[in-house]
Formats: structure tokens, sequence, C-alpha cells
């Protein structure tokens, strides 16, 4: 196995980050425009993890996280602007389903595509106020989570875990505390340290996940497990380590890091949290 | 990224499984077992020899040095087919794997010929002197003192000075794994009490046969005959300048390599452990999972690692997660097997005559084993540092 990112990958995701770190203020319409002008949809499994790290990691408000991981395997396709997918089995908690252009359903009868506005999901409120998540009505709805939507919630949890990483070490390193960075206590440092191990874990997962797609290896089922236990259990240890370094101040609403908090915490919650996955994995 | 291995690879991964099929010892002619990880019974030294002369010791040397110029994921191949069959390609491991490496790298030609390559063909066995007392984590802080001096009177050369025929060495080190079976001590001394602390190291070859070396072997926690730490006592010992390893005073840099030597591949001993673990205790419980995880995760990080384009640094987050994985692992199995577990000795794998009994041991042994992997080689509190300072730049 190679198990590195060659030329073409790293250069996509400079471009990536790029991109993002440039689009940043950019209005959500004007964003999806970029992602389709650049055809990032489009990308097979290991590039679209490159491209869904990033966007994790920027908090993307679009519903590309949707289109690209949960309407496209279900349907076959790439949706008429943007879509979502429903395949758990209940149509609860289903993302942007309020605001898709089509939505996929899986029903015992296969797979219909049906048109979002006429669907008329109505998104429900819940803790984090960047993401759509909607309840879906519709009938005789099975599940069969497909290998890339738990793929892709991984790695865009990854994401949001190195943005509270990073956070976390821009304020040790200038916090003063006793006289001296707190980023130099061995206390700090070693939750540091955790939070980075927890992430490269993870992170590494969810890329052999979206290998053993692209290849469409018999070990993909179980890789994609994996990936969003591993994702699960990041966002666990980043989440609690992340919060109480940052002290008060990222106990407050105008601090950055309550976006990528609640990012992390609903990637764990959405499509089945660590334990689940960890149950399925020795079922 | 791809998951299949270059053909390359895998040609070499049938020759070698080739040759292990042919080779391997039988269970009657491997026999006694070694009692330390410096003693090598006739059939292990037999066994290391056939390895070094087909290139298959340490295949990424060249051939006199017993390998063949094997690429990194070659040489990944060779550990990965030794350890599916869990079985050792030499019983003395330190001196093999740290100390005749570090030789080849740091050492004169004719240091290379006559310790390297002895150590390497198992005519002798070395172990590893570096800890001491008052001298673990910070082994920069070690104060085995070390004079060069000149004739037999003894007089001194002046306490920086570098001349001198040969070194009066008086000290103590500590754990130095297997020393009352090994025919010679890498030791880290001081040669210079002034300079700051890494600077004032050299490394020197001692012979244990020197008039002045006394070792005390000491059992571990696992049991009374459990020989393998030494206390190794160092009294006016007379070392050759020509058994100087690197350059005077330039032991840090020596120090560096070995460690180097010894945690590059040392990830795949802890992804050994979680196989042997995965095989031998078998779960439907979450933690189970968990293992499971834990061994892919380190694996895919371990290949990563290969590509050469990674820090040395990230080294301490394979070592960290592998070497906590075993151990939160390990303490999951001695649990499940309830009070069953407390039978000590006790056999819970399959009997295997190439393996060392640490791997047929006693869920408790096994357990407590695992401390050795987040004690030793840089504990995990070092590591743990590491990653903080070096990877996301905290301030020390």
């Amino acid at each position: 196995m190679e198990f590195e990112f060659d030329e073409d990958q790293r250069l996509l995701q400079q471009l990536v980050r790029e991109t993002v770190a440039k689009s940043r203020t950019l209005p959500e319409q004007q964003l999806w425009a970029t992602y389709q002008d650049l055809g990032w949809l489009e990308a097979p499994p290991v590039e679209l993890a490159i491209v869904l790290e990033e966007l994790g990691y920027a908090a993307d408000p679009t519903p590309f996280l949707a289109s690209a991981t949960w309407f496209a395997p279900l349907a076959g396709r790439l949706p008429q602007g943007s879509g979502t997918g429903v395949f758990d089995g209940t149509g609860r908690f289903v993302l942007d389903a309020d605001r898709a252009d089509e939505v996929a359903l899986l029903t015992r009868d296969g797979v219909t595509v049906v048109s979002g506005p006429e669907l008329g999901a109505e998104r429900v409120e819940i803790f984090d106020p960047t993401l759509h998540v909607a309840h879906v009505d519709a009938p005789d709805l099975v599940a069969g989570v497909p290998d890339l939507a738990l793929m892709g919630l991984a790695i865009s949890t990854v994401g949001s875990c190195r943005r509270i990483l990073d956070l976390v070490l821009g304020h040790v390193k200038q916090r003063v505390q006793f006289g001296v960075p707190i980023g130099s206590f061995q206390a700090v440092k070693h939750k540091a340290a955790d939070m980075h191990v927890a992430i490269e874990r993870a992170r590494v997962l969810a890329y052999y996940s979206a290998l053993t797609i692209a290849e469409d290896d018999p070990d993909r089922g179980r890789a994609a497990l994996m990936a969003k236990a591993a994702a699960g259990e990041c966002q666990q240890t980043v989440f609690a380590d992340g919060l109480q370094l940052f002290g008060a101040m990222g106990f407050t609403w105008e601090n950055e890091l309550q976006i990528h908090l609640k990012r992390a915490c609903a990637g764990d919650l959405l499509l089945g949290t660590a334990a689940v996955h960890r149950k399925a994995l020795v079922a | 990224m791809k998951l299949a291995s270059d053909p390359e690879v895998e040609k070499f991964r049938g020759e070698f499984a080739a040759f292990l099929d042919a080779h391997l010892p039988s269970e009657a002619e491997a026999v006694p077992r070694p009692r330390s990880s410096s003693d090598l019974p006739e059939w292990a030294r037999r066994w290391q020899r056939t390895l070094f002369d087909a290139g298959y010791l340490l295949p990424g040397n060249p051939p006199e040095y017993g390998g063949c110029n094997a690429t990194l994921p070659q040489q990944l191949a060779h550990q990965e087919e030794l350890s599916r069959r869990r079985i050792y390609p030499s019983y003395n491991p330190q001196g093999v794997g740290i100390i005749a490496a570090s030789i080849l790298t740091f050492g004169t030609e004719e240091q290379k010929q006559r310790w390297a390559v002895p150590i390497l063909r198992a005519e002798i066995t070395a172990s590893l002197g570096m800890s001491e007392p008052g001298a673990g984590s910070d082994l920069a802080g070690l104060r085995t003192r070390a004079r060069l001096v000149t004739g037999d009177s003894g007089e001194e050369t002046g306490r920086r000075a570098d001349g001198g025929d040969h070194f009066v060495v008086n000290g103590q080190k500590v754990w130095t794994p297997g020393a009352h079976d090994a025919d010679v001590l890498l030791t880290f001394v001081r040669t210079d009490p002034d300079a700051p602390k890494h600077k004032g190291i050299s490394v020197l070859l001692i012979p244990t046969s020197t008039e002045g070396v006394i070792r005390k072997p000491f059992a571990s926690i696992v049991g009374p005959d459990d020989l393998d730490f030494n206390e190794v006592f160092f009294t006016d010992v007379r070392v050759p300048r020509e058994n100087l390893i690197g350059e005077l005073h330039g032991g840090w840099a020596v120090a560096h390599g070995s460690l180097g030597h010894e945690r590059s591949m040392l990830w795949l001993s802890y992804a050994e452990r979680m196989d042997d673990l995965i095989k031998d205790a078998p779960s439907h419980e979450e933690w189970f999972a968990t293992l499971l995880m834990d061994a892919q995760a380190l694996r895919l990080l371990g290949y990563r690692q290969l590509s050469g384009e990674r820090e040395p640094a990230e080294l301490s987050v394979l070592k960290l997660l592998g070497s906590e994985a075993v151990q939160a692992a390990s303490l999951h199995v001695l649990e499940a097997a309830g009070p069953e577990a407390l039978l000590h000795p006790a056999r819970t794998a399959p009997p295997n005559h190439m393996s060392l009994d640490a791997f047929t041991a006693s869920w408790f042994e096994r357990y407590v084993r695992s401390f050795a992997g987040t004690i030793a080689g840089g504990t995990s509190e070092i590591q743990r540092n590491i990653i903080a300072e070096r990877i996301l730049g905290l301030p020390r």
C-alpha cells in the first residue's frame, strides 16, 4: 500500500486551502458557484475527501457535503443544482433536505429522486445554527447508508477538529498567565498532543475509507465504519480538551471556536455515533 | 495513494516467504530457549547467520552487512512476514538493530569489521548502556565518567584534551538489557564534564571481559526468573581509544542515531502486539472495535511514514498511539478473561518455538509487559512533549 498523497493530490489540497481561505467571506451562493466551477463535486473519492477535509476546516455553509456524499452515491449521479439523500430508514435529521433541489430516497422499491421544493421538508432547529437539517416524511423508507456518506461526514469532522486544534494552539501560545504562555505548561501540552494523535488516527482511517471506495475494495464497508467511529472518538477528545484549554473565552457566543465545536459534535451525532459504529464493527 | 503493493515488493515478499519455509529451524533444533536479550544459544546463532548470509538479516544493508539493498517498502514486507509468523530474526535485537547499526553509521571501517560484522553474524552479542540511576528520560544528564589518559601512569591529559591512548571509565549504568550475557557494551560516557551536558558525551565499546566491569542482573516485575535487566558497574575500566565510536565528545549525535534506528520501525512491534491480541482474544465487545481501529490506524500511519516525506518527530505519534493502544487492549483482554486471568504462568497463544515467551505468557504478563512500551525508548510523557513542541510548535 502507498499511503501518501501524490503530487496532483497535494496540489489539489493546496488549491482547496487557498480557495477556501480567500472566499471565506463570500455569500453562500457564490461559494457554491465557485465549487461547481472548480469541478469539486465530480472529484473521485480520495480527492473528494481532500476537498471535504478543507471544507470541514472552514465550516462550509453550502450543501456540498450532502450533494456529493448523500445524494450522489444513492442516485448514481450528481444533482441538478444541490441534493441530498434519505437512507437511514427513518427520514429524520436529513442534512440539507430543507434546501436541496433534489432529494434521493432509498425505499423498499429502490431509489427514487424527487424534487426538494415539492417534498417541502422543514428545517429543524438544532444546536449548530450553520447546519441545515430537516425531517423528511416519505413512505416505505429503508436503511442502507452509503460508505461514501460515512466517509464524507468522517473527514469533514476531522477537518473541524483540525480547526479547533489550530484555534487552541493560537490561544495557548499567546495567552499569558503566571508570566508565561500557558502553552509552555506540560498539562496543556499533553492535552494538545492527545488532540493531535486523535486527529491523525481519525484522518488516516477516513482516507483509507476513501481509498477503499475508490478502488471498490472488499474492505470498504469495514473501513467506512472505522472512519466514522474514529471521527466520532476524535471529536469527543478534541471537543473536550479544546474547550477546556480555551478556558472561559471558548465558552462565549462571539468566539469562533463554538462554530467548529458544534460542527464536530454534530458530525459525530449524525448517521450514528462512534459507539454505534464500534458496535457495528464487532457485531 | 493506492492499496496495491508494488510488484517489486511482492516479488521480494514471495522470495523471503519461500526462504523462511525452507530454512526455519525445527522445534527440536530450537532448544534451549534464549535466557536474555543477549543470550544466543548455538541454534539461534546459526539461524541469525543463515539470515545474514542470505541478505535477510537487515535487508536494507548492503550484502557485506547482512542485507540486499532492499527498499523501505521491501524492508517493511520483510518485517511483516516475520511478525505474521511470530519469528525473531535475531535473539539479540538491540545488538543487531541498534548497536551494529550505530557502528555502521558512525564507526570507522576497522570498527565495522571488528565489531559490527561479528555482532551481525552472531559471533558476539552486544547490549546497550545508556540509562543510569540518575539519567533516564534526561539521558544527557548521564555521569559515568571516562578520562582520556596516556600510558600506564594513568596521567590525565587534561579535562577536555583529546590526546591520550586509552580511556579510564568509572560509573554505573542500569537496565542495560541482557548485559550479563553480552560480550560487549555500547556505553555512553561523559568525556567532558565542563561542556554543556549534550556536548560532553562520547560512546565507547567496552568488552564485558574487561577488568573492573561488574554486571548484576536483576529480575523484572514478571517473576524472579525473568532476568534481563542489569546494573553495570565500571571501576577504573581501561578502554583503548580505538573503541571510541564517532567523534570524541560527539556522543549525542550517536544517541540520536541509535534511537533513530530504534524508533523508525518500532511502531511495527506495537502493530504486531495488537495483531497477536486480535488473534488470541477475539471479542464482540466494543473495546475490540477500538483495538481493530488502532491497529489499522497505526499501520496506515506507518505506511505513510515510509514515504520518507515525513518529519522524524512524527514517529512520536506512532510510538504513543501504538504503545498506549497495546496497553489499553491488554487490560481489556485481562478483564475479559476474568478470574481465569489469575493463572500464572499460563499459555495464552499457540506454542511457537521461534517466538519468545512474552507472546505465550499469561494475560497478566502480557498486560504488565505492555508498560515496557510506554516507558522504554522515551516515555509516553516525553513523546507528548515532543509532539507538542516539535510538531505543534508550543514553547519549551
